[in-house]
């Protein structure tokens, strides 16, 4: 069967079967590994990326529904080179460590302050509940999304 | 440039070199770099814990859609193992545990190999399965290996037999005599732990390929020659024979401190022509996870009414799963755990790793250690209650100081552990200012010390100038996530050689090119590589201001090397490094420097610790804790309000990355404390096979940990430094449950303090534990 959507921009047909979770499809025709499979059971979220919008595990998401969807994968997220306001943020907050959380930390929070730009911690901790970090202990994460609000003007 | 100033140029806040492409999604750790032309490979693996194999038929199998290799213990024979050579990567006719591997298969897809293993056929005659260590120290218990006995020894000195894989003892003085003074208050205490899952979001992951003669192997490992030797043993050829290299490891924990996947995607490698990949699902990650073992303790001590431990008797079982593994080598670290913390008269220890038919146990952050600090922290409580003293006062009595002596008769040197207890209670003064719990909860607070050590023996680096001025560090060093490989070793570099960080190239670990190395775990990597690199660079420097000192007709003794340039003391002429490096090119040839490193040895008091494979510590590391926590009366729950750690860290050259350890390990503490459990079902295998049913801390179960570095104790690391990253995790059980126990008033006898297990001490429904299996005599509990 062929399932047609958007990659990152680009029209693709996935051929195969459409059961298949779209995190192996990305992972293994597209050779997109920045979505991570960890947990495969959606309670980790490092499979993270935006289906239309909006930030799904998508390793609960068989290809065949995302038939005309527009998917966008951490590779696509940030135009090369100019990485988003919350990349740097960690970066600068220097919160990585192993880094297999990040790239669906990073597509969970960006829809998150989309939603809500001035989060308070306890908001920013309650939009983690999909998120788990085994390595940081999660308080350098929340101290780099704060520090969005005191320096909004370097948001995009 | 004069000794002096390198710590100073050395310390700062050095962002990592590889957050931005873990960012972007772009970093490939080994469980991204399976390509279309890779075979995948699955194990096929035990269903039942124990019994023997009548008859294993891999034909069907080898003939399934996609098989390109099919292996089986006939093509990996070799035993290995730490201490005792006890174990071979597949069972062949005997199964000791739930999910031991009898054969291996690569094949076109992930999908074909499934589906090919399920067509292995296989009989098993079960045996009665010893899941415990109640069961398997029975004196009537079948003895899980039977050729215990004829197995190789690596390190002698240690008792074994039946059941006991090793056995390690310390006897120091009487304790007969401590006991029978009429003069002490005996306090006696049962503890029990149970496994700890490590949950590396990386799982175990290899790609290996079979080339020109030769195994390469491309793995998520800590510990690249581990693995390479142990490849080479399990398959029986020479280690020169076996190459390890390792990408950006993502997360380890110690998890990957042993070879696990490693032989298995060789082998099949080697057969197939092909490289192949061998990834552990989460399920079989978890299954298979080399956990932070089990334990039982009986711990009892003798004291007087001013507080003096005059004896101190203890026994310690660590269930070992079916192989000894890193066990063995842990029994060690009894001593200087349990045995830690406190001056002691007369002690006597016994740290058992006992075989049962399950899952081999592993090293998980600060080991035992973990476990032996909460047994030893509650039981000095316990004491503190026996003889009415206050658990802060007799700490500050009994740590150990400046010229005392440890469990084995070593030396410490230095008062540290009492300064930081102080620092504790001055900066957070006990009944000062604490509101009330809420109706329905209970309020407590603890503050407990802990000992640990840094893993110190070999490392190697090479350090090569480069024409431009930048230097190249090649060691077998590896990035698991703690970053060391990323700030403290560049920086050590870069402070040595008066270049900047970022001229400093680090190449990740491979065997080709690196001397040999212990691997990144114990706190080893910023201490014992970071000691390598220095002396590489002394090296690299005598020979530069060699030529230097030509170039500027100056003494080699008055020249410094800063901010890229070779200057005279006190100002004067100077000279761009390049410009020496091209002399020297000239003249020489390029300059390069090689450094080693390797345990000093500290001296124990001889006959006292036997089967040890530390008798001493090299690197002791102080750590004190406190936390203040609410308990629901209905409910069990437990909430910390905050948690305070001063850690003894040498000397912090990056501030920031020691808090961001300490953070997380804290927090992977307060999962162990609260709620992580692995348990093990009748049929012997785990009950928690993933996310779902192992729960590890969200971002909504934490608080940020205060945390103030105990800078200046004696380290023999370089520049002072202790390793950060192992010890954070090392008191926290200790101290939430010396906190649920002060709130609660009950005795808190075992971790983690799940709200059944809590509501259970609040009703008094929990019975006092105490084990029929470790005798009150310690004499018992020991191989004669």
């Amino acid at each position: 069967m062929t399932v047609e959507f958007e990659l990152n921009g680009e029209p693709v047909r996935y051929h195969g079967d459409p059961r298949t979770s779209l995190l192996q499809v990305l992972r293994e025709t597209y050779w997109l590994t920045g979505a991570k499979a960890v947990c495969e059971e959606g309670f980790c979220g490092a499979c993270t990326v935006h289906v239309d919008g909006e930030a799904v595990p998508s390793c609960l998401r068989p290809v065949g529904l995302v038939s005309g969807a527009s998917v966008t994968t951490i590779e696509g997220f940030a135009v090369p080179h100019t990485p988003h306001a919350l990349q740097r943020a960690f970066e600068e907050h220097d919160v990585v460590q192993c880094g297999m959380c990040f790239p669906g930390m990073v597509m969970s929070l960006s829809k998150l302050l989309e939603d809500n730009p001035a989060p308070t911690r306890e908001e920013v901790k309650r939009g983690l509940v999909g998120n788990i970090c085994r390595c940081t202990g999660y308080e350098r994460i929340v101290d780099a999304v704060m520090s969005l609000q005191h320096n909004s003007g370097a948001r995009p | 440039m004069s000794v002096a100033d390198t710590p100073i140029t050395a310390v700062m806040d050095y962002p990592r070199r590889d957050a931005k492409d873990k960012l972007l999604g772009r970093t490939r750790y080994t469980v991204d770099r399976a390509d279309a032309n890779t075979l995948h490979a699955v194990l096929f693996r035990s269903q039942i814990a124990a019994g023997r194999i009548v008859r294993l038929d891999i034909e069907a199998a080898r003939r399934a859609p996609g098989v390109r290799a099919i292996v089986t213990a006939a093509d990996a024979p070799g035993p290995f193992g730490i201490g005792i050579a006890d174990h071979r990567i597949f069972a062949s006719h005997i199964v000791r545990h739930h999910g031991e591997p009898i054969a291996a298969i690569a094949a076109d897809t992930v999908a074909q190999a499934r589906a090919a293993v399920r067509l292995i056929e296989i009989e098993i005659e079960p045996l009665p399965a010893l899941l415990t260590m109640q069961a398997a120290l029975d004196p009537d218990a079948r003895i899980i290996h039977p050729e215990w006995k004829d197995y190789n020894i690596l390190l002698e000195g240690a008792k074994r037999g039946g059941n006991v894989a090793w056995e390690a003892t310390v006897e120091r003085g009487d304790t007969d005599l401590a006991f029978a003074r009429e003069d002490v208050t005996i306090v006696e205490g049962c503890y029990r732990v149970g496994r700890q899952s490590h949950v590396p979001f990386e799982p175990r992951a290899v790609i290996a390929r079979y080339e020109d003669g030769r195994y390469n192997i491309e793995t998520s490992t800590q510990v690249p020659w581990t693995v390479r030797s142990v490849t080479a043993r399990a398959l029986g050829v020479p280690e020169s024979f076996v190459r390890v290299t390792v990408p950006a490891v993502g997360g380890g924990f110690g998890l990957k401190f042993d070879c696990t996947l490693e032989p298995y995607a060789a082998i099949l490698a080697r057969k197939a022509g092909r490289s192949v990949s061998l990834v552990n699902s989460r399920r079989e990650e978890q299954l298979s996870c080399l956990c932070r073992e089990n334990a039982e303790i009986r711990i009892r001590s003798a004291v007087t009414a001013d507080g003096e431990i005059v004896g101190r008797e203890a026994t310690v079982l660590m269930d070992c799963g079916a192989y000894g593994g890193e066990q063995v080598f842990l029994t060690t670290m009894t001593a200087h755990t349990l045995g830690g913390n406190y001056r002691l008269g007369a002690v006597k220890l016994a740290s058992r790793a006992v075989y049962t038919n399950t899952q081999p146990n592993g090293a998980f952050r600060a080991c035992n250690g973990v476990y032996n600090t909460f047994a030893l922290e509650r039981h000095t409580n316990e004491i503190c209650k026996a003889i009415d003293m206050d658990p802060i006062e007799f700490r500050r009595r009994n740590v150990i100081g400046d010229g005392d002596l440890g469990a084995t008769g070593q030396v410490f040197e230095g008062d540290v552990l009492r300064p930081m207890l102080e620092r504790m209670v001055d900066k957070h003064p006990y009944g000062v200012g604490r509101e009330p719990a809420d109706d329905g909860w209970l309020r407590g607070r603890a503050t407990t010390v802990g000992t640990w050590f840094i893993f110190v023996g070999p490392s190697a680096a090479t350090v090569n100038l480069n024409a431009d001025g930048s230097a190249t560090l090649v060691t077998s060093g590896v990035e698991i996530g703690s970053g060391s490989m990323m700030q403290s070793l560049p920086q050590i570099v870069a402070a040595q050689l008066g270049i900047d960080p970022d001229a400093v190239i680090v190449k990740s670990a491979d065997t080709d090119a690196s001397g040999r190395d212990l691997g990144v775990g114990g706190g080893r990597q910023t201490v014992s590589l970071g000691a390598a690199s220095t002396a590489a660079c002394a090296e690299v420097r005598e020979k530069l201001l060699a030529v230097a000192g030509e170039l500027l007709q100056a003494d080699a003794s008055r020249l410094i090397l800063k901010e890229g340039r070779v200057a005279v003391v006190g100002g004067g002429a100077s000279i761009a490094l390049t410009d020496v490096i091209a002399r020297a090119e000239a003249t020489q040839g390029p300059i390069s420097g090689s450094g080693a490193f390797t345990a000093p040895g500290v001296a124990s008091m001889p006959g006292c610790a036997a089967g040890h494979f530390i008798d001493a510590i090299d690197i002791p590391v102080f750590a004190v804790h406190d936390c203040e926590l609410d308990v629901e009366v209905a409910t069990g729950r437990i909430v910390i309000r905050n948690y305070r750690v001063i850690q003894d860290v040498g000397r912090a050259i990056n501030p920031r990355a020691v808090r961001s350890q300490v953070q997380g390990g804290v927090v992977q503490g307060l999962g162990y404390a609260l709620h992580e459990e692995i348990t093990i079902n009748e049929e012997g295998f785990f009950d928690q096979s993933g996310f779902e049913t192992y729960r590890i801390p969200l971002a909504e179960d934490v608080v940020p940990v205060e945390l103030e570095m105990f800078e200046g104790a004696p380290s023999i690391g370089p520049l002072g430094t202790k390793g950060a990253g192992e010890v954070p995790i090392l008191n926290v059980g200790a101290t939430i449950a010396c906190a649920v126990a002060n709130a609660t008033g009950k005795p808190v006898s075992e971790l983690p303090l799940t709200p059944p297990r809590v509501l259970a001490l609040l009703r008094d429904r929990a019975g006092k534990i105490d084990f029929d299996h470790i005798g009150r005599n310690w004499r018992d509990n020991v191989i004669a």
